[in-house]
């Protein structure tokens, strides 16, 4: 256990999280301790922490203090065992926790031979490497020779490392594993695939939990705790915590403090959340433009032609070539196999690229199957023929074949270019060049339809067959079609330029980080609000009830009679608004220095700046979830809101500190800054006060509560 | 905005107007004012659509005693769409402005193929399908059939046309194809035949030339347009081919034995009406009732349902003999016989080892002696095979097509002595060892397809954006043009930058010439040049190639040294193909990707269907390669005998000739780019020979205007730098209404301040 807690700070600090939380969810800790035995069942520990989990799981179940605390509330006078068994316990379940996640691998060690090699060509120092999680160790077998290393995985920026294939012909590559650093890195060559792969897998772990750790470096918010959370909605707080310093900085204070809970964090951020995940997490990786070149490899000796097949390429293969994917669903495995489909299709191939349509028919005519490869593509055909009807009418030149009276067969003058005379029965067989680019970059346009990570050729080939036809069921109805290409003709029959010009398109504002926003708009905002004298539009609010009465009668029956304008206010109003708030903002915000072109806040120490705005943060935070849990109905409200006057109880001699510390010349300003704070918290304190008196007093006048 | 012009107040859509659309209207209006013809050429991207729009409606609406009608011809539908939706802002407008005395009906009008809606009509494969699957529903006969038996398939759209007769109409307003199949669908009305009625009332009709060009069609649709009409060749700058292709055939082996299944069959028709006759006597009578027509010298009956109108006779309307059909073709087994005999005489001519150019008559000639066929039996071969197949019956005209175009080119060879000569070649000269015999009967004489337009309607108006060198026009059309001005383009900024490349980066020169054509270094400084600017330039590129097989070429030779791979980095790759379809599809995707700002690549042919018509404005084309000189394929014997026939008649020098259609052709590929002022482009010609100076005062004056020296002789990373200059200079803002003093876009105030004197001030 010792050894756990020395060799992971990280998951000490969790633990002292858990700790601070765990004092009032003892509950909740057993269940997840069950909740853990039932994952452990299915995993094979090593024997060593298994031992030691059950030992302490045991530990806590049986142990009476525990059971004192969750159940009756004897004392026993085992105060401080007590607090360290807990204390124990809880650091036990949070670091099996994490071992959980990371497939408890922070105690393991991979030891591997290898070659160290300072380029590919190079043959290598033989030697032995010893990772674990925080470092490295090569160690030559040679003793004399100089090369060592000891390298913590702090300094490694990536990993890299060859692919395994098995291309016949070629010869094997070299099992490598790259480290990166930022300069430079380190090469080993392993043995075998299987030797480097686990390498490989441990070092990415590694890596991973790193990134996660220094991401969230001081959130630990983390994981779990005391709800159960999707991973990805984990994923989505970590995110915005990492986004927003602001958020983080208050994640920090107050729910590692243990001011707050997760789960009440949150709960007033739900929109922020929302917004987030409906933002597309993972950018989508479109199709390379590249072709799969058909010029087949060959070694120049033997009679033998290779063709290279990825699992990259089976996919573009299937989305090119319907009549492919097809003939594959049909056929593997129940005819053939998957291998000897693919050698037929680069058969196929090869035939094609040939440019021999006599032999390519010859070929297609013994055999059946080869005969789907080599034909003209009828799925193709048909899909153009439907694609056609919604073409942009000005640029249809189909319909302009249909119009041409002049190239009736044999009218007309014949072109210098005249087209190859094929006999019908090759017609099929006819393939050019240019269809085979036309159809790739329509392919590459659409993008990845399909969202296949496995390289399984027949889900892959499935999802694509799918995707179409799901694409010809929701064909759009014709009516709306033909609207579509209407409105496409009026707009690009428009000459823009002469035109006045119209709204500029307006894109939605959206801010990550508020601070960095406001912080740099600040002084634009402050500019115009010098110019203008803003203080001087003063609003006439007497205005008697009865006038107020009619005007709202009159925009009712406004509303009744035209129905609700689109847009509701219409802009100029909205902008007039928006800038007067904007102004009156800043004015209250800055106006207080004499020169409102810089701000206040700027003028003082940089210590202090930060300082003040991290408490108005802080205490918006806390009032916000004080006053929410008013009125008081259930007990855990009363003990939130007591928790929250404690906290917001420490922050107030703070402020009054900063108020008191600061230089004289500056203490002005800031004592008209904290002042406001001061006196929402005195207004907090005291409701509070006011409602503990009159709860009391309620209580006292129905002996024992009741 | 709204301002007059003399006594003429114009609406126009927009609130500002170019001063070359002005001076533009001013012209035209001083030639609608002539009645005479015009020839105006205007660069791209100067709303020449609109302004003619404009100033025609506002004329026909100040002129209320004697509206003008507007025949507007497209080349081809997307543009006829184009000017719908140009037209339908307009009148927006205009109703908006004058109310409903603003009212006209404006209408485009297609083929069967893209206004039909009947379903099952509409799905066959290609436009002659679809015009043979309508007849089988609406032909009188079977109309007649179905009456007596309603078994009989007719079509519901054409019977409901038919019965509220009169009634049918469209109300005012502008029509696209897609307006009137929706409100086709909506009446239940047929939308073709509605249009093809419609067509005598409209203030304005849109279609395509060959409307008025080739009598094949105008002899169905024009015949009953007013004198008093106003007709607009748009993008004219091609309308000479237009013409020639109108009059011309070809004759394969594959249209001979078509030809002689055709004849089969009717045999069997004819035999089957006699046969039949015995028994019931109305089968025989048709027969016989055509012949009495024919002897009173009818050769087409008068008044013909819509439904069963052919295409007409392929010959101008001037020269269709009117009287009785000799009495040796009267009798339809005589006329199958004869028809028998022309083809086997085709046949035996197609049969030859040299390539031989014959004139008119001495065809004539020796086919009166070898095969007995006169030149007036000649010139009624086409009206009496349209009677015939009417009287037997036959609605899968689509199968016809073939013995349709034997007596096309009998009539037109019995007809016109001058201005054609037959061709025929026992194989292509590029690939002699594959034997393709093709008679072609060649018509050289542009003059003569236009002639009649000229001469039955008040104005033609022809307008470009490259008709250079103008003069040109009129000798080639044989027409004298009242007003003939060509504009340049007042610029408020420098948008667009032409530049002449010669060398690659090598500093080996880079031609499509004959000799250098196949050169890998030239191939290869090519891609890079395109390499090179597909990094620099944003969005999408355009580029052209001279024809389809060096396209492939070298697109494939690209492919194979990986530069094409190394393009597809940065854009993706689209390329026009001979299959409409597929080119439609390419050139939609091609769209989307410059519009998500993934930006593309495309592929095209100078001459080719791409060229022809599609824009590629703003982001759609920052920059237009011209990979080689567009010239015609030189060794081709049509294009000798043409140039032959150009000399002797006009005395155009060949080189000339090729040279100024080979640079029409690159000016419009470049011109593309362009659609305002507002826009911007670059302009590439890469290849050594655009330097001289006999090839380049050959493109339109803006464009030369544009060129400077320092670019006249650029290699490629000069180009590059140059491009990269232009881009950025171009993303700067800029005031729109051009700086001081010369001003390039007016208000309506400013046109109200100036009289016509200042106005010429800015422009020039």
């Amino acid at each position: 256990m010792k050894k756990l807690e020395s060799s992971n700070p990280q998951a000490l600090s969790w633990c002292v999280t858990l700790a601070h939380q765990a004092t009032g969810n003892y509950a909740r800790l057993e269940d997840r301790l069950a909740g853990i035995e039932a994952r452990l069942s299915g995993l094979e520990l090593e024997q060593k922490v298994e031992s030691k989990l059950s030992s302490c799981a045991g530990k806590i179940l049986n142990s009476p203090s525990v059971a004192s605390i969750s159940g009756t509330k004897s004392c026993k006078g085992e105060e401080i065992g007590k607090h360290t068994m807990e204390n124990r316990a809880i650091k036990a379940i949070s670091v099996l926790d994490l071992s959980f996640e990371k497939q408890y691998m922070t105690d393991k060690q991979v030891v591997k031979p290898v070659y160290y090699k300072s380029s590919v060509k190079d043959p290598g120092v033989r030697g032995v490497l010893k990772m674990n999680k925080d470092r490295f160790v090569f160690t030559p077998s040679d003793p004399t020779s100089s090369v060592r290393l000891n390298v913590e995985f702090r300094t490694i920026t990536g990993h890299r490392f060859t692919k395994q294939e098995t291309k016949q012909g070629s010869k094997p590559p070299q099992c490598l594993l790259n480290l990166n650093q930022d300069q430079g890195g380190y090469l080993f060559q392993f043995d075998s695939f299987p030797d480097r792969d686990i390498c490989k897998d441990f070092v990415a772990r590694v890596l991973e939990m790193r990134d996660a750790g220094k991401a969230v470096s001081n959130k630990s918010a983390t994981p779990v705790h005391d709800e159960q959370l999707s991973a990805a909605e984990m994923e989505r707080r970590i995110k915005l915590l990492q986004e927003n310093s602001e958020l983080q900085k208050l994640h920090k204070q107050f729910v590692i403090g243990g001011i707050l809970s997760e789960a009440e964090f949150w709960a007033t951020r739900k929109k922020l959340l929302e917004q987030n995940s409906s933002r597309k997490s993972k950018q989508r990786v479109a199709l390379k433009n590249d072709m799969w070149s058909t010029k087949p490899l060959s070694d120049g000796q033997s009679n033998r032609v290779t063709f290279n097949l990825t699992p990259e390429i089976i996919l573009q293969i299937f989305a090119e070539k319907p009549a492919v994917r097809q003939a594959y669903l049909k056929f593997v495995p129940n005819k053939m196999s998957e291998k000897e489909f693919w050698t037929k299709y680069s058969r196929a191939e090869y035939l094609h690229s040939t440019k021999n349509v006599v032999a390519a028919a010859a070929e297609a005519a013994e055999d059946e199957e080869l005969a789907v490869f080599l034909k003209r593509d009828d799925m193709l055909v048909n899909e153009a023929r439907r694609k056609i009807k919604q073409v942009d009418p000005t640029l249809d030149m189909e319909a302009d074949e249909g119009d041409d009276y002049t190239h009736l067969p044999d009218h007309g003058l014949s072109r210098g270019d005249e087209k190859e005379v094929l006999e019908p029965q090759y017609e099929p067989f006819k393939r050019s060049f240019s269809q085979y680019l036309n159809q790739h970059a329509a392919i590459v346009l659409q993008g990845r339809v399909v969202d296949v990570e496995s390289g399984d050729t027949r889900s892959v080939a499935e999802a694509l067959a799918r995707t179409k036809q799901a694409e010809l069921a929701k064909d759009v109805s014709d009516v709306d079609m033909d609207h579509a290409r209407l409105e496409r003709v009026s707009r690009m029959a428009e000459i823009e330029d002469l035109q006045a010009p119209s709204e500029p398109p307006v894109a939605p504002l959206s801010i990550k980080d508020p601070r960095d926003y406001f912080d740099s708009q600040q002084a634009n905002a402050l500019n115009t609000a010098a110019e203008s004298d803003f203080c001087s539009t003063q609003l006439n609010f007497s205005i008697r009830p009865s006038l107020a009465y009619s005007w709202l009668n009159e925009s009712i029956t406004e509303i009744k009679t035209g129905g609700l304008a689109d847009p509701l206010i219409s802009s100029d109003v909205a902008l007039k608004v928006f800038d007067s708030l904007n102004q009156s903002m800043s004015c209250t915000k800055f106006n207080v220095g004499r020169n409102p072109s810089d701000s206040v806040l700027d003028s003082l120490p940089k210590d202090t700046k930060e300082e003040l705005l991290h408490h108005w943060t802080s205490i918006q935070e806390l009032l916000k979830h004080f006053w929410s849990s008013y009125p008081i109905t259930a007990k855990s409200l009363f003990s939130k809101a007591t928790k929250m006057k404690d906290a917001m109880s420490q922050i107030y001699p703070k402020l009054q500190e900063l108020k008191r510390t600061v230089q004289s010349d500056l203490r002005h300003q800031v004592s008209l800054l904290v002042q406001p704070m001061l006196q929402a918290l005195e207004a907090a304190f005291a409701h509070y006060d006011a409602d503990i008196q009159k709860r009391s007093s309620r209580n006292a006048g129905r002996p024992n509560g009741y | 905005m709204k301002f007059q012009i003399e006594d003429v107040t114009v609406y126009f859509p927009y609130d500002n107007i170019y001063p070359e659309q002005y001076s533009y209207m001013v012209e035209l209006k001083r030639a609608l004012d002539a009645k005479g013809h015009c020839l105006l050429e205007m660069p791209t991207g100067t709303g020449k659509t609109i302004a003619l729009l404009s100033l025609i409606t506002s004329y026909s609406l100040s002129k209320k005693t004697n509206p003008i009608k507007l025949i507007y011809c497209t080349r081809t539908v997307h543009e006829m769409e184009k000017t719908l939706g140009e037209l339908k802002l307009l009148h927006n407008y205009q109703l908006q402005h004058l109310g409903p005395e603003a009212k006209m009906l404006a209408l485009g009008l297609s083929s069967r193929k893209n206004l039909c809606v009947n379903p099952t009509v509409v799905s066959a494969e290609n436009r002659d399908s679809v015009d043979a699957a309508c007849r089988k529903l609406t032909a009188s006969w079977v109309r007649e059939l179905a009456a007596a038996n309603p078994n009989v398939p007719t079509c519901s759209f054409f019977e409901n046309y038919e019965k509220s007769a009169s009634e049918a109409l469209l109300p005012p307003g502008v029509y696209s194809l897609q307006d009137l199949r929706s409100f086709g669908k909506a009446k239940g009305w047929c939308p073709y035949f509605l249009a093809r009625h419609m067509v005598q009332f409209a203030n304005v009709v849109v279609y395509s030339y060959q409307y008025l060009l080739d009598p094949k069609v105008a002899g169905i649709i024009s015949k009953e347009m007013q004198r008093e009409s106003v007709v607009v060749f748009d993008e004219a700058h091609n309308i000479d081919n237009v013409c020639i292709e109108a009059l011309s055939v070809s004759v394969r082996k594959q249209t001979l034995e078509g030809a002689t299944r055709n004849i089969e069959r009717m045999d069997r028709e004819i035999k089957r009406c006699v046969g039949v006759g015995r028994l019931e006597a109305t089968d025989a009578n048709r027969l016989q009732s055509e012949y009495k027509r024919l002897v009173d010298g009818l050769a087409v009956r008068g008044n013909l349902p819509a439904s069963d109108a052919w295409l007409a006779n392929p010959v101008l309307p001037d020269d269709i003999l009117k009287e009785a059909v000799p009495g040796n073709v009267r009798r339809a087994k005589h006329f199958v016989s004869l028809l028998k005999r022309l083809v086997q005489y085709i046949r035996v001519r197609l049969d030859t080892e040299n390539v031989e150019k014959v004139e008119p008559v001495s065809f004539v000639q020796s086919l009166d002696q070898q095969a007995a066929i006169n030149s007036k039996m000649l010139k009624f071969c086409y009206d009496r095979l349209h009677s015939l197949l009417l009287t037997l019956e036959i609605s899968d005209t689509d199968e016809f097509l073939h013995i349709q175009t034997i007596c096309d080119f009998a009539t037109l060879v019995g007809t016109y002595a001058r201005g054609f000569s037959i061709i025929i070649e026992p194989y292509d000269e590029r690939m002699p060892h594959i034997p393709d015999p093709v008679l072609q009967l060649c018509c050289h004489d542009a003059s003569l397809a236009i002639k009649p337009v000229f001469e039955r309607f008040q104005s033609v108006v022809i307008t470009s954006g490259t008709l250079s060198p103008i003069d040109l026009y009129p000798r080639l059309l044989n027409f004298n043009p009242v007003v003939s001005r060509s504009f340049t383009m007042s610029l408020t900024r420098e948008c667009i930058c032409p530049m002449v490349l010669t060398r690659g980066s090598d500093q080996l020169p880079v031609s499509t010439k004959y000799d250098l054509r196949s050169d890998p270094g030239v191939e290869k400084n090519y891609g890079k040049l395109l390499l090179e600017m597909v990094s620099v330039v944003p969005d999408g590129i355009v580029c052209f190639f001279v024809s389809y097989s060096y396209m492939d070429g070298i697109v494939n030779s690209w492919h194979e040294t990986g530069l094409l791979k190394e393009i597809m980095q940065h854009k993706l790759v689209f390329i026009e193909t001979q299959d409409v379809v597929e080119t439609t599809l390419a050139l939609d995707n091609y769209r989307k990707a410059c519009d998500c700002g993934r930006g593309a690549v495309f592929f095209s042919v100078a001459r080719g269907k791409v060229a022809e018509g599609i824009d590629f404005d703003r982001h759609y084309g920052r920059l237009v390669i011209m990979f080689g000189v567009p010239f015609q394929y030189t060794l081709s014997r049509t294009l000798l005998a043409r140039l032959e026939y150009l000399r002797d008649t006009f005395q155009i020098k060949e080189g000339d000739f090729l040279t100024f259609d080979a640079l029409r052709q690159a000016a419009q590929c470049v011109g593309r780019v362009i659609r305002s002022k507002a826009d911007y482009g670059m302009m590439i010609f890469a290849d050594k020979r655009y330097t001289r100076h006999d090839k380049r005062s050959k493109l339109p004056r803006w464009i030369l205007l544009q060129l400077r020296d320092a670019h006249l002789n650029l290699s490629t990373d000069m180009a590059v730098h140059i491009a990269k200059e232009f881009l950025r200079k171009m993303a700067q803002p800029y005031d729109k209404t051009g700086a001081l003093g010369k001003k390039t876009l007016l208000s309506e105030a400013d046109l109200e301040k100036m009289g016509d004197g200042i106005l010429k001030d800015v422009l020039f």
